[in-house]
């Protein structure tokens, strides 16, 4: 029996991992319905002309894949962080590739189905009934000189009304996995706390590259001239033919989306799969 | 089977082992005796490989622990100290664990289970910690893992568990197998262990046999100061003294573990040296 992979053994462990959790991870999404129905409900009540446009159903989306995602792949190992537990998990005839490969089948791609399944059974029949309150609301109101707004559903795969970062190649669903390897790392690395820790990381992280970009880079740039984004540079008006731009080729700025969006997840994932094989317990 | 040679291991700052080296064989029960802290659960659980040893090698049936391939897991079980099981029943959870271990026999672990007194349609976390040790070590001896550690496995388990512990472990062994118990209660280990192991401040104190132990020491309670002044250890009692002497004469008499544990933590030198004649 191959001694890196093995399938059938894979699924033996992937079973086993759903039997022990099934009853966390329902409970969970029973949670996470129960939180969107609770402030669907709240904005249904507080704005009557627009209620869950667009916005409203991205934000809420977005907020909840990057924070439960987060939470839940800050937690994937949390057995590592006691000995009682970690001995059990470690000492189980499975390959540490097997063992990382169960928890991105269940931390990203499972929990990443799941979400978004019961986000739409919470979010279409709420935006079906708010568009109804709107129209209700337009018929029996004084005012008829406009017309009522009714709002689409947010489509995830066109991220369509969504802010140009996610129209713009879906940056932001990318990113999630990227932040979402970074927090499985996290469980691995620390022993306590992993999730709090790695949120700490992540905002250092952030505050010294934002410090370098703005105080590093910044202050390298000629008079007159500053950072517009991660791709150019410009002086001046932005009005078109008002400002001068410098941009990063079109290659390199592809190669770095890339790596942002592909790039960072498999790196972190190599490097837990790397931590796991030398974790102690 | 389990070779240990020269191992160094530290946590942090507080080293353990330095330059310890030990020869584990099949068909043995071992016991590891010791205080607490001086190292028992941490050579477990390097030869589980749990731990890496930072300088110095372990070598278990071919297998170099800290790698923790699927092969060498399937053969090596260890019952730490403090357990966790999970929320589910246990014939559930043997279920799913068992076709991990290619030799798990379910009749065995049926037939253990019963002499535990284990309810196998029970939930894990329904059941006391003594039951769910039980439990464990039922799970663990069905395995058949050519290696199998127990770290202080009668903790949590009443006068009458640790009679039938005794019972299920002699039952299990063969040739096959080794079968390693530390613990720092060694009247639990009487009469089911054939090699004592003393650990002390990472090093090995003493080591052995059974057979060696009655050939070598005799195990008396005398009123005689003379004896009692030659003795390797001496401890009074309502009946007289009891005492750990040599045994030049070859004469018999049924080893105390605990006496035997108290003269070569107090004078391992002399014990030592009775060996060597």
């Amino acid at each position: 029996m191959n001694q890196t992979f093995d399938f059938r053994r894979w699924w033996m462990l992937v079973t086993l991992h759903w039997v022990e959790n099934r009853k966390r991870y329902g409970l969970g999404l029973l949670a996470i319905a129960g939180l969107l129905i609770a402030w669907f409900s709240f904005l249904l009540t507080v704005d009557k002309f627009s209620a869950l446009d667009l916005g409203y159903q991205f934000s809420a989306y977005f907020v909840g894949l990057y924070f439960i995602g987060c939470l839940l792949s800050g937690t994937i190992f949390s057995e590592l962080g006691d000995k009682r537990q970690g001995i059990g998990y470690l000492s189980l005839p499975a390959s540490h590739l097997e063992k990382l490969l169960c928890a991105l089948l269940f931390s990203i791609v499972f929990f990443f189905i799941a979400f978004t399944l019961v986000f739409y059974l919470v979010d279409i029949p709420f935006v079906h009934a708010a568009n109804n309150l709107v129209g209700e609301r337009y018929r029996t109101s004084a005012d008829m000189s406009s017309v009522p707004y009714t709002t689409p559903v947010y489509n995830i795969l066109t991220a369509s009304g969504a802010p140009m970062l996610e129209q713009d190649g879906h940056l932001l669903l990318t990113s999630y996995f990227a932040f979402q390897s970074v927090y499985m790392l996290g469980s691995v690395y620390f022993t306590r706390s992993a999730f709090i820790k790695t949120t700490v990381a992540v905002l250092l992280f952030m505050l010294i590259y934002v410090s370098f970009v703005s105080e590093g880079v910044g202050r390298q740039l000629p008079p007159g001239w500053f950072i517009k984004d991660l791709f150019q540079w410009q002086r001046g008006s932005s009005l078109v033919g008002q400002g001068q731009w410098v941009k990063l080729p079109l290659v390199i700025e592809c190669a770095l989306k890339i790596l942002v969006s592909y790039g960072i997840p498999v790196l972190f994932w190599v490097i837990a799969f790397f931590r796991l094989r030398e974790k102690e317990v | 089977m389990v070779t240990i040679r020269d191992l160094h291991f530290a946590y942090r700052r507080k080293p353990v082992f330095s330059g310890l080296s030990l020869d584990l064989a099949a068909g043995h029960i071992y016991g590891l005796l010791g205080r607490n802290g001086t190292g028992k659960s941490t050579l477990l659980r390097s030869i589980a490989g749990f731990l890496f040893p930072q300088k110095g090698a372990i070598g278990v049936l071919g297998h170099e622990p800290g790698k923790r391939r699927p092969a060498f897991l399937q053969e090596v079980f260890l019952v730490p100290e403090d357990i966790y099981l999970p929320a589910v029943p246990v014939d559930q959870w043997v279920r799913y664990h068992a076709p991990f271990y290619p030799k798990f026999n379910r009749e065995q672990f049926l037939r253990i289970a019963l002499d535990f007194d284990i309810r196998v349609s029970g939930r894990l976390d329904e059941m006391s910690y003594g039951q769910q040790k039980k439990a464990l070590i039922s799970f663990a001896l069905a395995t058949n893992t050519a290696v199998l550690l127990l770290d202080e496995p009668t903790n949590g388990l009443d006068i009458v568990s640790k009679s039938q512990f005794r019972r299920v472990i002699a039952g299990a062994l063969d040739e096959n197998k080794c079968i390693v118990i530390s613990t720092h209660q060694v009247k639990d280990l009487e009469n089911l262990i054939d090699r004592v192991t003393v650990i002390d401040e990472g090093r090995i104190l003493f080591d052995q046999t059974m057979d060696a132990i009655s050939r070598k020491l005799y195990f008396k309670i005398s009123y005689d100061p003379g004896e009692t002044a030659s003795a390797f250890y001496s401890e009074g009692s309502l009946k007289g003294n009891a005492l750990v002497m040599a045994n030049p004469g070859d004469e018999d008499s049924r080893p105390d573990l605990e006496m035997l544990y108290k003269a070569v933590v107090l004078h391992a030198e002399k014990v030592n040296r009775a060996f060597a004649e």
